[in-house]
């Protein structure tokens, strides 16, 4: 064994009480970053769970064109003539897109997209009896429905699937159903816009945790719907898209730009304060748990400080004896980078056992059962890596002062 | 060839308030020879000896040291060549007290790392053995007295077998008995090994046993006496 290390170890054994407290300070701080981190993130992807129940990462839709209209008609020739056009405006010369299974096959084509599907959306009112609420009505296009929105996860009662099999099936928010005062199994009645009326029967309930949708929410089956509406084959309102990342929305809705005049949408354009939700909760955890291995750093500088100080004369005498600076720092520094390490690796158990344990807690709010933790790799990688490199530093101070003892004015005394 | 040789050296101290506390000395020391450095308290015996061990570096003139200008050197130039050249013995003893015995005479020959490890575990317990500390090897330097802690950093400075030895009053936490079997010590590695010895003492006895006297007064040589 290298002498400068054995030298760093009976120093280390030889203190074993404040051994243990700069330990355990980096323990406390590294399990800390790790359970702060991996409640956040599973509180963030909890959030966006429920965010994207009833929203894809990219929306392809029918919309009126932005900024000013420019008329149809080509500005005139003729120097005295004028083109006066009262009251421009931007007209929908037609509602929805005729036909979407090009723009599906396409998009489908791009290599980040994940899964698509169609849409048919209208307002439409629901009727039992008396009782009369506006409803969005959606119909769906089942099996990719369930692909992009995971769908019959939500279902309490009865199956998605029945839509499929019945032209007059229809599943409710569990909040809808019970404004009009229905259950599963009953009938409703439903007029669209333009005054159809039918009956249906109601063969599901949901309930995705988010109360706007639940209580507003119907879906048939986007063939019946186009059949409501006199719509043809591939006629839909919506294209619904989910991609691999959804951070990467913006890059991918880039990406389809030639694939179609209709609007894409990334789901960041008018959601940003889910975005900026997301990130500002990963500030803070970053933020508190490092801010916990600072301080642990400051322990261990601490601690470090002291022992430098205690130990002046053995430095001062090592170094008369022909120790160099690079000898005491590395007496010092292996110190601090062992105490690093082992409270790092104590740390990493302890931080997965405080996340494993406060995961089993109960906690019935949404569609949650207990409190959301992800055990993600990358979290216990940079805790140890921070913690290394905090104690790291925390020990070069103190060590790199050590090495710059003289010995001379420790020796005279 | 000289062991060492001292010219015009100067030494100022700055704090508290600017002081000469040596005037251009100038020596030199044979091979093989036993020096004794004698003074009042506070002639600048020790100032001049740590300048002489290069642990001090803030002077004027130049020391030489077997041959070598250390003079100007690096910090850790200077580290690496007291390791093999010099060994010291300080006025008070100063051993690592969570060290066993063995182990604080080991540390010096473990950096040179020229010999093997048994090598110079025998060679340390040799040295203990002479300077009368057998069977307290596995001790911790912590639980001994001053005269034994004393005699262990004497072991230590002797265990790299350097060039000069250098003392500052090495006997003085010693009773006659340990001092006549240093002193005894001192004389063989001169004779024998031809091993230089420059030790500053305040025992008269002592300095009058040993080759030459150096005295020192308000930081001049006022005089040398050969015996
Ligand atoms: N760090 C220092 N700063 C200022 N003056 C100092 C310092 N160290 C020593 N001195 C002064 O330098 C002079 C020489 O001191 P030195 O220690 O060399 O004396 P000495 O001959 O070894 O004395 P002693 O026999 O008591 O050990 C003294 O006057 C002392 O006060
Ligand atoms: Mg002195």
């Amino acid at each position: 064994m290298n002498t400068d290390y054995k030298i760093a170890w009976v120093h280390l054994t030889s203190r074993i009480r404040q051994l243990l407290v700069a330990t355990l300070s980096v323990t406390f701080g590294i399990s800390m970053y790790i359970f702060m981190n991996s409640f956040m993130s599973g509180v963030n992807d909890t959030q966006t769970e429920i965010t994207f129940t009833s929203m894809a990462h990219i929306r392809i839709y029918n919309d009126l064109p932005t900024g000013t209209p420019i008329p149809i008609m080509k500005e005139p020739m003729e120097k005295n003539t004028i083109l006066m056009v009262d009251n421009a405006r931007h007209i929908l010369y037609t509602e929805g897109m005729k036909n979407t299974d090009p723009i599906v096959t396409a998009v489908s084509k791009i290599s980040d997209v994940q899964a698509v599907t169609v849409q048919m959306n209208e307002n439409v009112f629901l009727q039992n009896g008396v009782s009369k609420v506006s409803a969005s009505l959606s119909g769906i296009d089942v099996p990719n429905e369930n692909k992009v929105f995971n769908t019959s996860h939500y279902m309490v009662s009865g199956d998605l699937k029945e839509l499929d099999k019945r032209t007059d099936a229809i599943v409710l928010g569990t909040g809808l159903a019970s404004s009009l005062g229905l259950s599963n199994g009953d009938n409703v009645t439903l007029t669209t816009s333009d005054g159809v009326t039918k009956n249906y029967k109601i063969v599901g309930l949901f309930e995705t945790g988010s109360k706007g949708t639940d209580q507003t929410k119907a879906m048939i089956s986007i063939y019946a719907a186009r059949q409501l509406y006199s719509k043809n084959k591939s006629y839909a309102t919506d294209i619904q898209i989910n991609i691999n990342d959804y951070n990467e929305a913006r890059a991918v809705a880039v990406e389809m730009k030639g694939i179609t005049s209709y609007k894409i949408e990334a789901w960041q354009e008018g959601n940003s304060q889910l975005d900026s939700a997301n990130v500002l909760r990963n500030i803070t955890a970053m933020a508190v748990s490092l801010t916990i291995l600072i301080v642990a750093g400051f322990g261990i500088y601490n601690i470090m400080n002291m022992t430098v100080n205690e130990k002046i004369k053995e430095i001062a005498i090592l170094k008369a004896m022909g120790y160099n600076g690079k000898d005491i720092v590395k007496i010092f520094l292996t110190q601090s980078v062992v105490i690093g390490f082992i409270g790092g690796i104590i740390g990493l158990i302890l931080g997965f056992t405080i996340s494993k344990i406060v995961s089993k807690i109960p906690f019935k709010i949404a569609t949650l059962d207990t409190l959301p933790i992800n055990f993600n790799p990358k979290d216990y990688i940079l805790a140890f890596v921070f913690g290394i490199f905090i104690t790291f530093w925390a020990g070069y101070l103190p060590a790199y002062k050590a090495s710059k003892v003289d010995p001379v004015d420790i020796i005279r005394g | 060839m000289n062991a060492l040789k001292a010219t015009n050296v100067v030494k100022y101290f700055r704090t508290p308030e600017p002081f000469k506390v040596l005037k251009n000395v100038s020596f030199e020391v044979d091979k093989g020879e036993f020096v004794s450095i004698v003074g009042k308290s506070g002639s600048g015996k020790s100032t001049l000896l740590y300048l002489l061990s290069t642990m001090d570096t803030d002077y004027e003139g130049s020391i030489n040291i077997n041959g070598t200008l250390v003079t100007g050197k690096k910090q850790n130039e200077l580290a690496a060549f007291r390791n093999e050249h010099i060994g010291f013995v300080f006025q008070f003893h100063y051993l690592l007290p969570e060290f066993t015995l063995l182990d604080n005479v080991m540390l010096p020959a473990l950096k040179l790392n020229s010999k093997s490890k048994e090598e110079i575990q025998n060679r340390s317990m040799e040295l203990l053995d002479m300077l009368g500390l057998k069977g307290y090897e596995h001790k911790r330097a912590s639980n001994l007295s001053g005269g034994q802690q004393q005699r262990v950093a004497i072991a230590r400075a002797l265990i790299n077998d350097p060039a000069i030895i250098m003392g500052d009053e090495p006997t003085g936490n010693l009773d006659s008995q340990n001092t006549k079997i240093v002193f005894d010590i001192f004389k063989d590695l001169a004779r024998e090994k031809g091993q230089t010895i420059i030790t500053v003492t305040h025992d008269e006895e002592f300095a009058a046993n040993s080759d030459r006297i150096i005295e020192l007064r308000d930081g001049e040589i006022i005089g040398t006496q050969e015996n």
